[in-house]
């Protein structure tokens, strides 16, 4: 117990006093739990809006000749849809939600190094939010998530408003970012090493530098953009002399890592339910935590394979190129963990579990055509078509999002106290496992065969799937709305969960549902890695914690 | 992100709670400054871009920028990041006067170097060839950046100014100074900014 004496009186015993009244506890909370849960709710709220926005794409599509809106509203439509799925939906859940809510207790800490910050951090969120959505008013972005000029400098007003909005998230992301790496690195309980802390914490561990250098670059960008357009100030504009592809790479060098940050926190989820629903140590733990880190530091290195059609230097494509080949090297082994985890696991189907299942599938899609796409003659051929929407929609829903999913059925008993329902579970993963593949299956073969993506309309020989993918898109919805059914029905009535409804075997799950604010009553001391299921739990000092026993006394009151 | 704001998680005393406070502030804030550099590095590699788009550079009808009078301005920020050492230092031995004469010499050349970026700025945009934000992209670049660092500097007086009346006050002892280190950090993190932007501007 060395080690726990060592600690004693310092920061890992540190408690801060409850908070009494609402305001103090739910709104303007320093808990890191509670700001987790606000970033859970705030993100599913604005997945809603962006939701409709995507089947407003859908039904303008249902027709070759468009006619549900018109031409420009469409474009904003999408360019919306895109920058908040990406912005205000998947990084948010998988980062300030998840993250928040989860890897603090992973680690053995009491909370996050900076919880003010945190507080700051979530409370940017829905306002940078509201001012993306605001954009409508004065006329939204209409170049597409990524907003190339010129057109981005010839939108409307809320073009502007659409850089003020992503900057502001960009503020927020870098302070989580921050705080995150610092409570990694100094907050972990007595004994909780690298190389024993969850996958989950690997996972947020990864990509915490990237919410703070690749966010910064991307400010940098949109700052530009901004003053662009409300200075004239010329940086992008070519007849001024700027560069509409210096754009682009200073848009890419944020946004390529981006796409890490949307999917190693979801490879942290997966490698949780894994391992706990298969009952079997998770195959490869170095592997897996290492690959999170090599992914996260070449992903700096490939941002160029979205600007092959841009018209560099043929010397400058070829490393881009074989650099993203190489990305796929360490994506492939942690496919490989985990497909070698459930290999000959005694597995329980439960929801989460099948999430997970459906992640591992459909990732590996999305990850094969990446690997098409890095492959230059064949970018060219499909740049700018629906084959790059199904690219990303593979990794992004069915990475990123059924990643939140899995999260979600997995940890909805630990932050709620109440099991989701099962039922209604499977039915949601069924139906949108299906009406998924519905949708973004046939944009494989419409984008090899030519149809445009960010188009109003389309060439009529399109119409058959263009009407199919529609149909399933609405049966996605369908299964979203189950979910959202499941979870206000579960947090009253849902089956009570106790404290460690899976087995599994994390810290989370060694504390009380919902943990009580302080987390533990003693901090724990841990003695080797979690994964282990014939072994006794790898843990010390946890005897208190399911018991009546008073709570430690608020040391640092004051 | 400010300094303020880490501070806000303050505790008091000197114990082993504050030594690990201490830590957790020193770390978050050397991570603010790297990703501040990184937002400084990517107007800089824009900088770069444009220089390099073809016209030459400076481009045509501008003229190349007084080295003469920016490296004396230089010396006058270099200058005030040595008084901001010896400041850190002296109060690290106890030495309280002589640490709040190089703290205020400090704030007195970093307010220097303001005015001879102001006089600089005012030069250029009424002088004889008038170039200015908007009038192209190295009027874009070079006024973004200095600004930008401009911008910094003119925080940093503000904090170093804050420190003053805090010092005065008795804020900081001998064994609890992470206002000052948090503030020595930053100054010299902007002095190396500028040694890069000086080099870029006028010596490339
Ligand atoms: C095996 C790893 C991957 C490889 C090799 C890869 C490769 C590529 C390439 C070459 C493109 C550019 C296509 C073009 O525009 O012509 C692309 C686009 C894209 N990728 Fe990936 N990708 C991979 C994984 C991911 C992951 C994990 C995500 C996100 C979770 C992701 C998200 C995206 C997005 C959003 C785009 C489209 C950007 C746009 O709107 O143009 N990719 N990918
Ligand atoms: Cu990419």
């Amino acid at each position: 117990m060395a080690v726990a004496a060592l600690h004693s009186g310092g920061i890992a015993d540190h408690i801060h006093p409850e908070p009494q009244g609402f305001v103090r506890r739910y709104v303007f909370s320093l808990d890191h739990k509670i700001i987790g849960i606000q970033y859970l709710i705030t993100g599913f709220v604005f997945f809603m809006l962006s939701g409709l926005l995507a089947e407003a794409i859908r039904t303008q599509l249902l027709n070759p000749s468009g006619g549900f809106v018109a031409p420009g509203t469409y474009n904003e439509v999408y360019s919306v849809h895109g920058s908040a799925m990406v912005w205000l939906v998947v990084i948010p859940l998988l980062t300030g939600g998840f993250g928040n809510l989860v890897f603090p207790v992973q680690i053995g800490a009491r909370d996050v190094a900076f919880p003010w910050l945190n507080m700051l951090s979530f409370w940017i969120f829905p306002v940078a939010g509201l001012m993306l959505f605001s954009s409508f008013l004065m006329g939204a972005p209409t170049a597409g998530w990524m907003e190339y000029p010129p057109i981005s400098l010839q939108g409307a007003a809320g073009t502007s408003m659409w850089c003020a909005a992503i900057f502001l998230v960009g503020v927020s992301s870098t302070i989580t970012g921050i705080n995150f790496v610092v409570t990694i690195l100094k907050m972990r309980a007595p004994g909780m090493t690298f190389t024993r802390m969850p996958l989950f914490v690997w996972g947020q561990f990864a990509t915490a530098p990237l919410l703070m250098i690749a966010t910064t670059a991307l400010a940098a960008a949109l700052a530009a953009l901004f003053i662009e357009r409300q200075f004239g100030v010329p940086f992008f504009d070519p007849t001024k002399g700027g560069s509409p592809v210096m754009w682009q790479h200073m848009f890419w060098f944020y946004s390529h890592p981006a796409v890490y940050i949307m999917i190693l926190p979801a490879f942290g989820i997966i490698s949780e339910v894994l391992p706990t629903f298969a009952r079997k140590p998770i195959f490869g733990y170095k592997l897996i935590a290492f690959s999170s880190m090599a992914i996260a530091l070449a992903g700096f290195m490939v941002w160029a394979h979205h600007m092959f059609t841009s018209g560099l230097a043929p010397f400058l494509q070829l490393p881009f190129m074989i650099i993203t080949y190489l990305i796929g090297v360490p994506t492939g082994i942690k496919i490989f963990s985990w497909t070698a985890t459930l290999w000959g696991g005694k597995i329980h189907y439960t929801t989460a579990m099948l999430f997970a299942i459906g992640f591992v599938g459909l990732f590996t899609l999305g990850g094969i055509t990446g690997i098409f796409l890095a492959a230059i003659p064949f970018d060219l051929h499909v740049h700018g078509t629906y084959f790059i929407v199904a690219h990303l929609h593979y990794v992004l829903i069915g990475g990123s999002l059924m990643g939140i999913f899995a999260g979600m059925y997995y940890w909805f008993p630990k932050m709620s106290g109440r099991l989701l329902n099962e039922t209604l579970g499977k039915i949601h993963f069924w139906l949108f496992f299906i009406g998924f593949n519905g949708t973004f299956l046939p944009m494989h073969w419409l984008g090899v065969m030519g149809m445009p993506r960010e188009v109003a309309t389309y060439d009529p020989q399109f119409t058959f799937w263009n009407r199919f993918e529609s149909v399933s898109s609405y049966l996605m919805t369908f299964a979203i709305l189950i979910f959202f059914v499941n979870v206000l029905w579960s947090i009253r009535y849902g089956k009570r969960a106790g404290a460690n409804p899976w087995g599994a075997r994390t810290l989370e799950w060694q504390v009380p549902s919902p943990p009580h604010y302080y987390n533990f009553k003693h901090v724990p001391t841990v003695y080797g890695l979690p994964y282990d299921f014939s072994q006794p739990l790898p843990y010390s000092g946890l005897e208190e914690e399911l018991t009546d026993s008073p709570p430690p006394v608020a040391a640092g009151a004051h | 992100m400010s300094v303020a704001a880490i501070g806000a998680d303050a505790h008091g005393g000197v114990d082993q709670l504050y030594v690990e406070t201490r830590e957790l502030r020193l770390q978050g804030f050397l991570l603010f400054l790297v990703s501040d550099c990184v937002l400084f590095s990517s107007f800089i590699f824009a900088y770069l871009y444009l220089r390099n788009s073809g016209q030459g550079w400076p481009p045509p009808g501008i003229q190349r920028l007084d080295v003469a009078f920016a490296a004396w301005n230089s010396v006058v920020l270099f200058g005030s990041g040595a008084t901001m050492h010896y400041a850190l230092e002296n109060f690290k031995h106890g030495k309280f006067i002589k640490y709040m004469w190089f703290l205020l010499a400090t704030i007195v050349l970093g307010a220097g170097f303001l005015g001879g970026q102001a006089f600089e700025y005012n030069h250029l945009i009424f002088g004889e060839h008038v170039t200015w934000w908007g009038s192209g992209i190295f009027g874009a670049s070079f006024f973004t950046l200095t600004g930008m660092h401009g911008l910094h500097v003119f925080f940093g007086v503000c904090y170093l100014t804050v420190l003053v009346l805090q010092s005065a006050a008795g804020v900081y002892t001998r064994g609890k100074y992470f206002g000052i280190t948090a503030g020595t950090l930053y100054w010299h993190f902007v002095d190396v900014i500028w040694v890069v932007l000086f080099s870029i501007f006028y010596l490339l």
